[in-house]
């Protein structure tokens, strides 16, 4: 079936004509050019794919385009240009949080949401909260380190 | 003149971009006209091909396989062997095996072409693990014996010193597979431009992958242009293995004459990829009367899977790091790469150190119970030290700090009283262990198969480019090297810029691997630099070029493999503290304490990066990174589902030290550290495990299912 | 074009697309999504109709009525997780599933329909005596889950049928002491290998009044059996450590693990031993780790 479909991506109404069951993720980047968010397992297990939808975290490799009808999406792309995500970006920066960076869009995403929830998360809440988003580089240390860091350098921001 | 920014942990110059989501790889690529392509592959571990049959191809669509490599081309990838084929033509060694690509403009419609490709097959007995290799299972189908290599080296007289020894220990120590998971799967596109051949890949070596497949159409290096896009981990896995996209991708573009992409999907990456070597490492180890060992007899195995490659390079690394940071008077190391049905083993951080580096650690942490001392003890009795002669009788150039580096993590961990602490069996351990790793290549191969080049140019707006092959893929080199420009020319980094290597561009400093980029490439960029200071006019364009030299006095006969197998290691040393749950024998590890020496850090917090992120990889290799063949799929695990590598809960963060013991020929001091922070968790962890649960664990990976049966 | 996928707006229409063209529910996709992906680009390929029923708000609710909780079958893993009058071993079973991510979008009517040998609800809600209402343009019944979960990734969900809502009894009296655990691959963001949901219910004499228990991923569905609970109805726990063994060995009995079975039938083993071994030492603990 092609139906169209409206949603609100990174604060614009969309809409797309295609089969509804079309990944979400496929959509994003192919139809809408935010390569921003990263395909590297397409089965939900390592949230390089992950984005907000209605303010929670959720890996699109596994959503079909179907399901977003209606509802709020919020990428890579949205959240580098508020300064929520602004402050993230900077503090994994300067963290030493980014190695081959593959899958930080989508960790920058995961810490949005955790901090969003949280605003002063501890080691312990922040290990947690990225315990879906697989690193193969850093062992995660320097990315706890640099949430750790968001968070304080953002105070008032979540 | 401005502060230097050596030392000092600087923000690295492609942070911002790729954690914002604005770097490009090479999924995210399109050119006009773009078409993919999806490989059709073996699907049984040895057999000749009887026939090939392909479905009515629609408009638009091809299927390239060996047939289309035109006349003069050779059918093969050179990976420092030439023996692995681009298209597999005749016989299947393993499954996964590249057959052919159906290459057309819709995906969809090519998954299902791929899946109606029928090839038929005689099958063969094949040969999975070491044993079955050695014993010819199937018939031997390299050599006589197996083998790809097969070779032995000596120092003083083992078997004098075994025939009036006190004490005998043997021992066999295994480990497994490893998959890199580097997060971005492997990917490239190949396509025309002008009469030459441009292929994008996400690879660690853009002149290693022109090199391969050039003779594949019969032309010169110069027609390959590779440019590197952003790669998105590595770990060895893009070393020699984006050659088995390119080659293909380069016929297809060859015959199509189109932009030709191929992106693999993680089971993909997983299935039908390279992996670390599989290894057998038997030791039979002499030990005195006041518990001193003096002569060890090693004979190392390394499972390479269905064809060379690198193995035989490999397997010399695993074999010079036999005998550990340990001064053993007599020893002789055997090392063989033996040939199986499985996908080829290659190149993994490490490089086949970590096989034997754990081998050695478990076996002298199992002497040392059974002569009732701590590990510890016997291991620092034998540190190496400088003057001393190695395995491939060479001698140890620097000073080695490990006696400082030993105390360092034993104050920090409180490891001796925790030794004493925790009894055997207790569910409660701690384990140490000691590591290297030789900086570049080995023996003279920097010098008579390397030859690094560095080319930096400064434009008229006064800014320098670093034009070189090297490339980034995670580690940080990228803002190392241009901290070390940068400082050399006293500018400040804005100015000095380091991009994507392109091969007509750059000068070739030689394959991302080894650890030798900073300790290699950087002491060249850093000698460029300084002569682009002394020959600098403002406003004007300039280009300085300097090559590597090899500093005298370090003898190596690559025929025999005696000599100076490395000039400067990196040290390391590591304590681990486990619980094992007396429920359900899960480790809880609940410390990790490390010192490096790496000479001198150019960026304390890259290295800091590498430390934590090494030593994280070789925690999963010992702790949960199991992979088991499949007569089906190859490996049984295919996904990051079932393939399980370590999350942010798994291990807790980790406390990291940095000794300063500048190495003479680096950069500021800098030797390699990217493999060394990989070669020792593995051993300290199963020593921890070992000691918790008061049993020998002899081969690794350990999951909890495995411990139990043990306990 | 065939139509091959719906996005229903109301339980309604679903019910009634379902009767007309026999199309399967998606709810979260976080399985089936998964199952039946074809790569980059190329839109998933189901061999059956397919209808999106993500978007149902008359599913998600999490509500008491009488003595049940009733989770409709749209409510997320993460709702469930964050609901204090959702039943403790349900509840944790909810909290390690998967990642967050996963648990987002992971719906408690998905979990109970794919019907994995390995999934995480049913352990603690059959556990429990779950029942599920299913739902036709034409009426409903109620069943037990473990009636419902016929095998392995099997059920007796029938062709026109929908899942509405699972119903958890709660016990009279709150259970004195309950157990779940799951041992994963991995420390987060892990499949099952293994997972244990156990309960006891004591008088003001130390009488066990009421004892369950229940394995995931130890067999092709969840494992329980009230039988041998029977063996420790009735005991005081003075007398735990005398029928302890006898109880163990017709427990294990009821397990038949495919894969792992050393590591499935001891551990199973000693978290039973833990749990009731703490029991008879009169822990004030209610949940027992």
């Amino acid at each position: 079936m092609i139906d169209e479909i409206r949603f609100t991506l990174n604060n614009s109404e969309v809409a797309i004509t295609c089969d509804p069951l079309k990944r979400l993720l496929d959509v994003l980047r192919e139809d809408f050019g935010l390569f921003g968010t990263k395909e590297a397992c397409g089965e939900g297990e390592c949230g390089a794919c992950s984005v907000l939808m209605n303010g929670r975290l959720i890996t699109t490799c596994m959503v079909p385009v179907g399901a977003v009808k209606g509802k709020e999406i919020m990428t890579i792309e949205g959240l580098r240009e508020t300064e929520r995500g602004k402050t993230i970006i900077e503090a994994f920066a300067d963290g030493g949080a980014v190695q081959c960076g593959f899958c930080i869009p989508g960790m920058v995403v995961a810490a949005e949401s955790l901090l969003s929830r949280n605003a002063k998360p501890t080691e312990d809440e922040i290990r947690l909260g990225i315990a879906g988003n697989l690193c193969r580089c850093t062992g995660y240390d320097l990315i706890v380190e640099s949430i750790k860091l968001a968070s304080e350098r953002g105070e008032g921001l979540w | 003149m401005q502060q230097t920014s050596i030392g000092r942990s600087t923000r690295r110059v492609d942070a911002i971009a790729k954690a914002s989501g604005h770097t490009q790889y090479i999924a995210d690529y399109t050119f006009d006209g773009m078409i993919y392509a999806k490989m059709v592959r073996s699907t049984v571990p040895r057999g000749k091909i009887l026939d090939i049959s392909i479905p009515v191809l629609p408009s638009g669509y091809s299927f390239i396989s060996a047939k289309d490599i035109p006349e003069g081309g050779k059918n093969q990838l050179h990976m420092i062997k030439t023996d692995y084929t681009c298209f597999a033509d005749g016989e299947v060694r393993f499954i996964g095996e590249t057959i052919g690509l159906v290459v057309g403009p819709d995906r969809g419609v090519l998954q299902d072409l791929v899946d109606q490709v029928k090839v038929t097959y005689e099958e063969g007995e094949y040969a999975v693990t070491i044993e079955d290799g050695l014993a010819c299972k199937g018939g031997a189908f390299v050599g006589e014996d197996n083998c790809f290599c097969d070779f032995t080296i000596n120092k003083g007289d083992v078997d004098e010193i075994f025939a009036g020894s006190d004490r005998v220990f043997e021992e066999e120590i295994n480990t497994g597979w490893q998959e890199h998971v580097h997060l971005e799967t492997n990917g490239a596109i190949a396509m025309p431009e002008g009469d030459k051949f441009v292929i994008h890949v996400s690879a660690q070596c853009p002149f290693y992958v022109r090199k391969s497949i050039a003779s594949l159409i019969n032309r010169p290096y110069e027609d390959i242009i590779v440019r590197q896009s952003v790669t998105g981990g590595a770990f060895g896995g893009k070393e020699h293995f984006p050659d088995v996209l390119a080659g293909p991708l380069l016929v297809a573009a060859y015959v199509t004459g189109k932009p030709v992409q191929l992106i693999f999907d993680r089971h993909e990456d997983s299935a039908y990829s390279v992996k670390r070597h599989p290894s057998r490492t038997r030791f039979r180890t002499a030990v005195d009367k006041d518990g001193n060992i003096t002569a060890m007899d090693v004979d190392v195995v390394y499972n390479a899977g269905g064809y060379e490659s690198c193995s035989y390079v490999v397997l010399q690394r695993g074999v010079f790091h036999a005998t550990g940071v340990y001064n053993i008077p007599n020893s002789r190391v055997r090392g063989r790469a033996v040939a199986t049905n499985t996908f080829p083993s290659d190149a993994f951080r490490g490089f086949g150190a970590p096989q034997t580096l754990f081998a050695v650690e478990t076996h002298l942490a199992h002497i040392a119970t059974q002569l009732g001392i701590d590990p510890f003890e016997l291991k620092k009795r034998h540190f190496l030290k400088k003057g001393d002669v190695t395995v491939t009788n060479g001698h140890i150039y620097e000073t080695v700090v490990l006696p400082e580096m030993a105390q360092q993590v034993l104050d920090e961990s409180g490891y001796l009283e925790k030794a004493k602490t925790y009894a055997p069996g207790s569910l409660r351990g701690v384990g140490i262990s000691f590591y290297n790793h030789g900086g570049a290549f080995t023996g003279n191969g920097e010098q008579m198969i390397i030859k690094a080049r560095v080319r930096l140019r400064k434009n008229s707006d006064d800014t320098v480019d670093i034009l070189i092959g090297s490339t980034e893929m995670g580690q940080g080199f990228q803002t190392a090297l241009t901290k070390i420009v940068a400082d050399e020319l006293g500018i400040g980094l804005e100015r000095v810029r380091y991009p994507q290597p392109d091969t007509s561009v750059v000068s070739d400093s030689g394959p991302t691997v080894a650890s030798r980029s900073t300790m290699i490439v950087g002491a060249i960029a850093q000698r460029s630099a300084a002569r682009l200071r002394e020959q600098w006019v403002e406003g004007k364009e300039l280009v300085v070029e300097e090559e590597y030299t090899h500093p005298e006095g370090f003898p190596w006969d690559q025929s025999t493999f005696q000599g100076d197998a490395y000039i400067g290691y990196g040290w390391g040393a590591c304590v681990i503290e486990v619980e094992v749950d007396p429920l359900t024998t899960e480790v809880n590890t609940k410390g990790i304490w490390s010192s490096h020496d790496v000479g001198l850090a150019i960026d304390e917090l890259i290295v800091h990066g590498q430390i934590n992120g090494g030593i994280a990889q070789s925690l999963g290799y010992a702790a949960m990174e199991k992979l088991d063949f499949s007569a089906k799929t190859g490996f049984k695990q295919t996904g990051l589902s079932d393939y399980i590598i370590p999350t942010s809960m798994d291990f807790p963060s980790q406390v990291c030290t940095l000794v300063d013991n500048p190495y003479e020929f680096g950069p500021h001091g800098a030797k390699g550290m990217g493999e060394l922070v990989f070669n020792g968790a593995s051993a300290a962890y199963i020593d921890a495990v070992s000691r918790a649960i008061g049993k020998e664990i002899r081969s690794i990976p350990v999951p909890p299912e495995i411990l139990m049966e043990m306990m | 074009m065939v139509e091959t996928s719906y996005i229903p707006q109301t339980l309604e229409e679903a019910l009634r697309i379902r009767k007309e063209t026999g199309a399967k529910p998606l709810a979260g996709g976080t399985d089936l999504m998964v199952m039946h992906r074809r790569g980059t680009g190329v839109v998933p390929s189901f061999p059956w109709p397919v209808m999106i029923i993500s978007s149902l708000e008359e599913l998600k609710y999490i509500r008491r009525e009488g003595d049940d909780i009733v989770i409709g079958s749209g409510t997320t893993c993460h709702a469930i997780e964050d609901d204090p009058s959702v039943p403790y071993a349900v509840r944790t079973a909810a909290s390690l599933m998967g990642a967050e991510s996963l648990r987002n979008l992971a719906t408690i009517g998905g979990n109970v329909c794919n019907a994995s040998p390995k999934a995480d609800l049913p352990v603690p809600l059959i556990m429990m005596d779950a029942k599920v209402t299913l739902v036709s343009a034409t009426g409903s019944r109620t069943l037990l889950l473990d009636e419902f979960i016929t095998g392995p990734k099997e059920t007796d969900l029938k062709d026109d049928e929908l899942l509405l809502e699972v119903r958890i009894p709660l016990p009279e009296k709150d259970y004195s002491h309950v157990w779940y655990r799951k041992i994963g691959t991995r420390k987060a963001n892990a499949i099952s290998k293994l997972s244990l949901s156990a309960a006891v219910t004591l008088d003001a004499d130390g009488f066990i009044k009421d004892f369950r228990s229940a394995n995931g991923a130890s067999g092709p569905k969840v494992a329980r059996s009230t039988e041998v609970e029977k063996i420790l109805e009735g005991k005081n726990v003075t007398e735990i450590p005398s029928v302890l063994e006898q109880f163990l060995d017709a427990y294990d009995a009821i397990l038949s693990p495919h894969a792992m079975p050393t590591y499935r039938r001891l551990s199973t083993r000693r978290m039973l031993a833990h749990f009731l071994t703490e029991v008879a030492s009169g822990t004030q603990n209610m949940i027992v780790t």
